[in-house]
């Protein structure tokens, strides 16, 4: 399996080089830290109506937190044009972004990692294995969807503007299925079975069509 | 060239275009308004008026033509795109481009018109059903189609980018239709394919459509246009740019 190895020596590639700076981390888990503290001023917060806004709460900052660290994942290598010289080497295209989307997954996860005990704390929901399922699975999809589009918007003009504009309406499913499994594991009426179900649906689909999709993004 | 002599070249076939008399977008464009005012006598003077809703449930007939005319943009900008990460055919790209412009005008019509009709019939502009949820992702992906193709390098890059986005774009909205159904709908089912329309009320919406797709068609084949003189221009007003190694054909099929 070369590509797989490809894949993976450039998500190390990518993991030591944020281990090294420690830049996106720290940032990205003060954003969702402040984000929560935003949210408490912004909703009317009490025991009763925290189960009902903290779902809400979840996947607003996770979006955000996403947007910010797929536009990073790219533009590091924009800045110094390591992607042209990755892409001169025999490694397929669609194995290079496996290798960043691997990475960006990452990351990511780790931000939940703060984000989900931060939102027990703060809001007192729940924190058990279903809402951690619901938002793993959600975070394939949206890896490799964000990815997809960040590396194109890390060749446009203007590419703060693009990544949202892009990103989010294709996040919806993700969040219309998600949002769907964490209210019912956070014990509001809702269906967990269901939502897991098309999360899983969602995630092979686009996984596929991100593949196929991947060579014309990057070899340009 | 000069910037200056390409200019005046556009400017002179965009004013042959819009004010010749003779051309055969202008016949087109007024054939299709007509169209559209036949299709207005149909609703208004042919159907009859609807026993529950009254005048308002005459909407329908635009509503639903407008979203039928959208979606059929959109097929055009899904296989343009697919047409043109296969064989990069500068005249699907081109397609593309104008397929997706007028399928966003469409689709604010059909939201605009639906949000009329909801008001005095649900009594609220709007409501988070599927189709209302499908119908606003939609546009919304289609105009970040539109800003793919301002932002990015004209040329290669953002025909390939925007190709990416309209087959992502046209995935997504059924996705998202399906998904919400699973959970909550409001917006009535097909009433036509269930037989439901009294015949005059059939034969309306079925003018009213047909002269709707024509209008969109109009409309695409003279941003087709449009689109391919833009090209010209640009393509004469630039310096020579280094082609590919697999040998773009702009400057023959720009022609």
């Amino acid at each position: 399996m070369n590509g797989l190895r490809v894949a993976l020596a450039v998500a190390r590639k990518d993991l030591r080089s944020e281990w090294r700076t420690r830049e996106l981390i720290p940032a990205l888990a003060q954003f969702i830290v402040l984000a929560l503290v935003i949210a408490n001023f912004g909703f009317q917060i009490d025991s009763r109506s925290a189960p009902m806004i903290a779902p809400g709460v979840l996947w607003l900052a996770l979006v955000f937190a996403g947007l910010v660290a797929f536009g990073r994942a790219f533009a590091a290598e924009r800045e110094q044009a390591s992607l042209e010289a990755m892409m001169l080497t025999p490694a397929s295209p669609a194995a290079i972004f496996t290798g960043k989307a691997i990475a960006a997954a990452a990351l990511l996860i780790v931000c939940e990692a703060v984000m989900l005990p931060a939102l027990t704390l703060f809001f007192g929901t729940p924190l058990n294995a279903q809402v951690v399922v619901a938002v793993l699975l959600a975070t394939v999809g949206m890896t490799v969807l964000g990815c997809l589009f960040a590396a194109m918007a890390a060749r446009v003009r203007a590419r703060e503007l693009l990544l949202p504009l892009l990103t989010l309406p294709l996040w919806i499913p993700f969040i219309i299925a998600g949002g769907q499994a964490v209210q019912a594991a956070m014990g509001l009426q809702a269906n967990w079975d269901e939502g897991i179900g098309l999360l899983i649906d969602f995630d092979i689909l686009f996984v596929v069509l991100t593949s196929l999709a991947a060579r014309f993004v990057l070899d340009d | 060239m000069s910037a200056r002599r390409a200019l005046g070249r556009l400017g002179r076939s965009t004013v042959r275009l819009t004010s010749a008399p003779g051309t055969n977008f202008q016949k087109a464009a007024v054939g299709a308004v007509a169209l559209m005012l036949l299709a207005g006598v149909a609703i208004f003077v042919y159907a009859p008026t609807d026993y529950l809703q009254g005048v308002v449930q005459k909407i329908f007939y635009l509503h639903v033509s407008s979203a039928i005319a959208a979606y059929g943009c959109f097929a055009v900008v899904l296989l343009g795109g697919i047409r043109y990460l296969w064989v990069e055919s500068l005249t699907a790209d081109r397609l593309a481009r104008a397929g997706a412009l007028v399928g966003v005008i469409f689709t604010t019509v059909t939201l605009v018109m639906g949000m009329l009709w909801a008001k005095p019939i649900w009594g609220t502009y709007w409501t988070w059903d599927a189709r209302l949820t499908s119908t606003l992702v939609l546009w919304i992906i289609y105009a970040g189609y539109l800003m793919v193709r301002r932002l990015a390098e004209p040329g290669r890059q953002a025909a390939r980018f925007a190709a990416v986005v309209g087959i992502f774009g046209f995935i997504d909205v059924p996705i998202v239709q399906f998904s919400v159904t699973w959970w909550r709908t409001v917006h009535p089912g097909p009433v036509i394919v269930n037989d439901a329309l009294p015949p005059q009320m059939l034969g309306t919406f079925v003018f009213t459509m047909l002269c709707t797709l024509v209008l969109a068609g109009v409309m695409v084949a003279i941003r087709y246009r449009i689109e391919a003189l833009q090209d010209a221009a640009e393509l004469a007003t630039e310096p020579a740019r280094v082609l590919s190694a697999r040998g773009d054909t702009e400057p023959e099929a720009i022609r």
